[in-house]
């Protein structure tokens, strides 16, 4: 499992100060703590930055690199901004991203060729929020796919990501992002990688929810065939799951549960919780937060005390 | 002619049924179907939907001409009022204690109790009593409501996720039921019942409003919530399966197409036919969704709900 550390992002507070400011220490203590942690790839994520795109991107890439040598995932809309940072990388990077429009194919493939730098996908076009995973494999394989074949880019350098949206509002989406994650590794040989916004799902729902439906989510993605995921490696928990799966460590209960529910989801099945031990809290959970994410119970934010 | 078998759905979960109304008193009970609205064939409806009369505490400011003549002189006193609803056929009395609005008259909780009090002397129709939807008032006049009526089992409101632990409390101790409103959301209407029942309000004591939408009005969005609150209930979730009050006479009365006599096209037709048109057919509709406790306002409207309610009722046993 790849882990895109998320936490260099515009939206927040300390990092919009910090560049505003051109101050390093704030960019370099959540570098420094995600990759501690096991980020492989640090998100920076400047937003559009229309004045100083590139300038911007230049500090931020060099700023990091002042303290680790970790792939950065570039994040910007800015062309130019991209291009920057991308020369600054030696190829140890990833362009975050382009989606199924023509303008941002355009833009970005060619950038991806250039520098031999993977690219993230978005599976979504001019008609927005994809209905469904068939209308995310149809974006998949007839725009990205010819897109990237023009620009010689090669399939093993995308990472498609379905576009993952919230449970609190697209309850039935869920699913639907596990198998065109599913539906995205069938696609060809070599498979494309795939990934996603794993924090997307639990958006809008109460923090203390939150954690849960990333993790419980994540596993149903890993079980699909998620290579890689744009989330926060400070997350303890989280990246303590993943561990649990690649090494399927099953020596405590939580394990075993999260462990069945992935080989559940490789065989594309649905998970059935009627037999999880509910009478530990922990996997009671977990249990309900599967039940939400199948559909098979609906979402409210205080689902957990039903 | 081949024999067809229709096929039948078989769901896991059932309507919580609710009971309201005093002992020695009517009682209804709605709730407790097992299958989707009037399909009889497909599992049981152990209790028909029913009526509720609308009717104020004060005499109403702004209904169209045409549904004030049908009430008449009854309008003048809410005990009077639904009396003569008691009359007309309706199976509760659905009384919204406008006065106590801080605007309408900023009445106490003591005039609301003794409002509650006449109109239980006058009918012995099981009661649904809301205040004037501002939180602070609602709290006071359904407190001294649920006091003056203890043991009456009333169902009062109006619960939102903004107002609910003091009426969900002072219902609980009255041994009263709740109204519990949420805006046009499933999710957000199993929210609310969660926190109504997690502050300890037992499920049989709470009825779902989830907002209703009058025919041009969102009609659609309201038939669809109501309708995915059902096949989640059916499906085994028991926080979504409160019986659902739905508001068509006081949604339809509040649109322009009820209310307006000048200044529409000539092809809108008389006023006094279109208007009865708006809320029949919202209240129709949104039967075959779920509603279980129908709020109108039009007498003559409460005659045809009822008399459709009594047809689909009829059709029992498989079809042949």
């Amino acid at each position: 499992m790849i882990v895109i550390g998320e936490c260099i992002h515009v939206i927040a507070g300390t990092v919009k100060k910090a560049i505003e400011t051109r101050d390093k220490a704030p960019i370099q203590g959540l570098a420094k703590a995600q990759v501690d942690k096991g980020a492989h790839y640090l998100e920076l994520n400047i937003g559009p930055q229309r004045r100083a795109g590139p300038e911007v991107m230049r500090w931020m890439v060099d700023t990091v690199r002042e303290v680790t040598d970790s792939p950065l995932s570039l994040d910007t809309s800015n062309v130019a901004a991209m291009e920057a940072g991308l020369g600054l990388c030696q190829g140890k990077a990833l362009v975050n991203s382009t989606d199924a429009t023509e303008e941002r194919l355009h833009n970005f493939m060619p950038l991806s060729a250039k520098y031999k730098t993977p690219i993230i996908a978005l599976t979504m076009g001019k008609g927005g929020i994809p209905a469904n995973a068939d209308a995310r494999l149809e974006l998949a394989s007839n725009v990205i796919f010819p897109s990237a074949a023009e620009w010689g880019v090669p399939v093993e350098d995308l990472f498609l990501d379905p576009l993952v949206l919230t449970v609190t509002c697209n309850q039935d989406h869920c699913q639907e992002s596990i198998k065109a994650i599913r539906y995205f590794k069938m696609m060809n040989e070599p498979a494309p990688r795939t990934t996603c916004g794993l924090s997307n799902i639990s958006n809008g729902a109460p923090a203390e929810v939150r954690p849960l439906l990333n993790k419980v989510f994540l596993v149903m993605m890993m079980g699909g065939g998620l290579d890689s995921a744009i989330m926060d490696p400070l997350d303890a928990d989280l990246m303590e799951t993943i561990r649990v799966i690649e090494s399927r460590d099953d020596s405590t209960p939580e394990g075993e549960l999260l462990i069945r529910l992935y080989d559940t989801y490789v065989a594309a099945e649905q998970f059935d919780t009627i037999d999880v031990d509910v009478s530990l809290p922990g996997l009671r959970d977990i249990a309900k937060t599967i039940d939400i994410l199948q559909n098979t119970t609906v979402y409210a934010h205080s689902y957990l005390r039903v | 002619m081949p024999k067809v078998e229709a096929p039948v759905e078989k769901w896991r979960g059932r309507v919580q049924e609710v009971r309201l109304g005093g002992d020695g008193r009517k009682q209804v009970t709605v709730g407790g179907e097992s299958t989707l609205p009037f399909l009889h064939f497909d599992g049981e409806i152990p209790h028909r939907p029913v009526i509720a009369a609308e009717v104020l505490d004060m005499p109403p400011a702004d209904w169209a001409e045409n549904v004030v003549s049908a009430w008449g002189d009854a309008l003048k006193s809410p005990a009077a009022w639904a009396k003569k609803a008691a009359q007309l056929g309706a199976d509760l009395i659905f009384l919204r204690l406008a006065s106590a609005h801080p605007e309408q008259g900023n009445t106490s909780g003591a005039q609301a109790a003794k409002t509650v009090s006449q109109v239980m002397e006058a009918t012995d129709l099981p009661l649904i009593v809301v205040g004037p939807d501002v939180a602070e008032k609602d709290n006071e006049v359904i407190v001294a409501v649920a006091e003056a009526a203890r043991g009456q089992r009333l169902a009062l409101g109006t619960v939102t996720d903004k107002n609910y632990r003091t009426i969900v409390a002072t219902a609980m101790a009255g041994g009263h039921a709740v109204v519990a409103q949420a805006p046009m959301d499933m999710n957000l209407s199993k929210q609310l019942n969660i926190l109504c029942c997690d502050v300890g309000l037992p499920k049989d004591s709470l009825v779902m409003d989830p907002t209703t939408g009058a025919l041009g009005y969102g009609m659609e969005y309201a038939l669809s919530v109501f309708e995915r609150l059902r096949l989640a209930a059916l499906q085994g979730d028991a926080m979504t399966a409160m019986p659902i009050l739905c508001h068509a006479g006081y949604e339809s009365w509040r649109q322009k197409e009820a209310k307006a006599v000048e200044g529409v096209p000539v092809s809108w037709g008389d006023q006094k036919v279109r208007s009865l048109l708006w809320e029949q057919m919202t209240a129709l509709t949104l039967l075959q969704s779920g509603a279980e406790i129908m709020v109108l306002r039009h007498p003559r409207s409460m005659d045809v709900v009822r008399g459709v309610i009594d047809r689909l009722m009829a059709r029992q046993g498989p079809v042949s």
